[in-house]
């Protein structure tokens, strides 16, 4: 079975995604699994300059979830560039790299600096762990559409949006972005939520609030994938509490064309092997000849 | 570092909410450096707890990997309910290790409740390198003592701290260290424990290198997520799972 997809002319051999943050460079995971195994590998989130992030403690779980407020800690642009780049274009998977920004420049700046050095930009407008920028930007179709709009004007690959699920109504988003130009969006990024210690009356996380992931926000990822699936035309990438092939099959069916793959990295760096080897068996077993016929492919 | 799916052999409670938990791994026991722990998936189906639980390798004997633990929380629990032949998957050996290339010194070796675990195994490699080692152990009461004739039977000397006086110097060990560090020499100290004894140690200012084993909530535990990011002195971050988990206590910011 061929497992290969397509997001706007680059071909993915398959569609299973290292998300962007739970991932960092791939170095770390590489010692324990061959992380070409992947159809991509979107990178821990860049900014133009370094940042150390926010405040201890940064995590903490919950019913089928974890907290986290990590505040996109990161080395940079140039030292991805170059400390971090060379290595990840060693192995056989196509780089997508995650940029953020404070203002509208950044993410040009950012976009024009690595826009033929990797294969794909995720543009990411749903950070919720950092005041300005991030998901204060992407919760405004006019902003997400004019961030996108000036993004494409000096990219050459393509430009993948990543859409917050904190608002009403994330279709709003996503058209804004496909009319922008975007080639994919990309949904959900975590759920701001929050958690108290009864004991202490604290929050349990320094920030008070911070991003939910995990199978707590399986199930209204992938309505927000079917809602989008029936507004915009341009592919969609889901994610959003996948555990295992069976939560990956859903998200194809409810309308994505490929999947990342996040917090269950954390409890099952193999989930990588197990969810292609699931996702073969599956359009085997259902006689599909490929992921194409999946997607969107729902009885209703 | 490798994925294992190994058997529990042992899992005794040896104090009161403490645990010894150990499984035989070749691997893990050939390449376990002291200080070095692992990342352990208690129920694989289980979706709370979700993320696997960091515990120090207390010691290796032979083949036989042992852990101790404290029932805290919702994780702890379900490990502290399994039994032998039970499958555990773990993730490690993780972190790095206490500096142990001090030969034929004097040391002191500092521990606060679980963070005595992961001093087993460092005092017998310093007693393997000829060292004298005096242990100062912190417990809450009489009920809550653990491992202490292991301690016993390896260290020069094994001074015991209750904060009630059931057993012991009456208060805190850095108090009972304090006492003792000035006429003793030590050449490096060696720490693990909650926050607040750390804090208190690197407060005193030590004239001689002094090193600790940190704790931070953990995620993927190996250097990923940068979900246990610590501070440098230099704001430099560093990741406690990967860099650490242990520093040299002067060049970290322990709030
Ligand atoms: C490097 C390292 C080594 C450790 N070694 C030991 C040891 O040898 N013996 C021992 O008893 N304990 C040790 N701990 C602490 C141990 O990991 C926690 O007590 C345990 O995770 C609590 O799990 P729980 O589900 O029972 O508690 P819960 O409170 O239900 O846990 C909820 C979440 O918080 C995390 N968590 C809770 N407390 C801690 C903590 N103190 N440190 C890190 N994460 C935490 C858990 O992993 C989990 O994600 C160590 C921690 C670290 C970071
Ligand atoms: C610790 C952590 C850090 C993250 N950092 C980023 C980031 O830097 N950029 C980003 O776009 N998303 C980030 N995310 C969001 C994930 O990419 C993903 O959208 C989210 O976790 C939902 O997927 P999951 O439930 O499979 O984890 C982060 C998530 C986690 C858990
Ligand atoms: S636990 Fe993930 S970086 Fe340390």
């Amino acid at each position: 079975m061929n497992l290969e997809v397509e997001i706007a002319g680059v071909r993915l051999k398959n569609p299973v995604i290292a998300a962007s943050g739970t991932f960092g460079f791939g170095r770390e995971y590489s010692k324990l699994i061959d992380i070409s195994e992947f159809g991509a590998i979107c990178t821990k989130g860049i900014t133009l300059k370094k940042r150390i992030g926010n405040p201890q403690p940064r995590l903490c779980e919950v019913y089928a979830g974890i907290i986290n407020s990590v505040g996109l800690e990161n080395p940079g642009v140039e030292a991805f560039v170059n400390d971090e780049l060379p290595f990840l274009k060693s192995f056989d998977t196509k780089i997508i790299a995650n940029i953020n920004g404070f203002a509208k420049e950044e993410f040009v700046e950012l976009t024009k600096i690595l826009t033929s050095l990797v294969d794909m930009i995720e543009v990411n407008l749903s950070c919720p762990n950092v005041k300005e920028g991030g998901m204060v930007f992407g919760k405004d179709p006019e902003k997400v559409y004019e961030i996108t709009n000036s993004v494409k004007n000096v990219a050459s690959c393509p430009i993948i949006v990543k859409l917050t699920p904190n608002v009403t109504d994330i279709t709003q988003l996503a058209v804004a972005a496909e009319k922008a130009g975007a080639d994919a969006i990309s949904l959900i990024n975590t759920i701001s939520a929050m958690a108290i210690d009864i004991e202490t009356r604290k929050p349990l996380i320094q920030m008070v609030t911070g991003g939910l992931s995990g199978p707590a926000i399986k199930p209204i990822a992938v309505r927000m994938v079917y809602e989008c699936f029936k507004k915009v035309r341009i592919p969609i990438i889901g994610m959003g509490g996948i555990m295992n092939y069976k939560d990956a099959i859903e998200f194809f069916i409810a309308g994505a064309t490929a999947i990342q793959i996040g917090t269950v990295n954390f409890i099952n760096p193999k989930a990588v092997y197990e969810i292609k080897e699931g996702i073969e068996d599956y359009l085997d077993r259902k006689g599909f000849n490929s992921i194409r016929e999946l997607v969107g492919n729902i009885n209703i | 570092m490798k994925l294992l799916e190994v058997e529990i052999e042992e899992n005794v409670k040896i104090a009161n909410e403490i645990f010894l938990l150990s499984f035989e791994s070749e691997y893990l026991a050939e390449n376990f450096k002291p200080g070095n722990f692992v990342n352990i998936l208690i129920d694989k189906d289980s979706i709370y707890p979700l993320l696997r639980r960091p515990f120090s390798i207390s010691f290796v004997e032979g083949k036989r990997v042992y852990i101790g633990y404290k029932v805290v929380g919702k994780g702890t629990n379900l490990l502290s309910q399994k039994s032998k032949g039970e499958a555990i998957d773990v993730l490690g050996p993780l972190g790095n290790s206490f500096l142990t290339d001090i030969f034929d010194g004097k040391v002191a070796v500092i521990g606060g409740g679980v963070g005595i675990f992961p001093l087993v195994g460092l005092c017998k490699e310093l007693k393997n390198r000829g060292n004298k080692v005096d242990v100062f152990l912190g417990f809450r009461d009489l009920d809550s003592m653990f491992l202490v004739e292991r301690f016993k039977d390896i260290c020069d000397n094994t001074l015991i701290a209750t904060d009630d006086g059931s057993s012991g110097y009456k208060g805190n060990v850095v108090e009972l260290f304090k006492a003792n560090f000035s006429k003793a020499e030590y050449k490096v100290v060696f720490c693990c424990g909650p926050k607040p004894m750390l804090k208190a140690i690197k407060n005193l200012n030590l004239p001689v290198k002094c090193y600790a084993s940190l704790e931070e909530k953990m995620a993927c535990g190996i250097g990923a997520c940068l979900c246990c990011s610590i501070r440098g002195k230099d704001e430099k971050m560093y990741h406690i799972c990967s860099d650490g988990p242990v520093f040299d206590i002067m060049e970290v910011e322990i709030e």
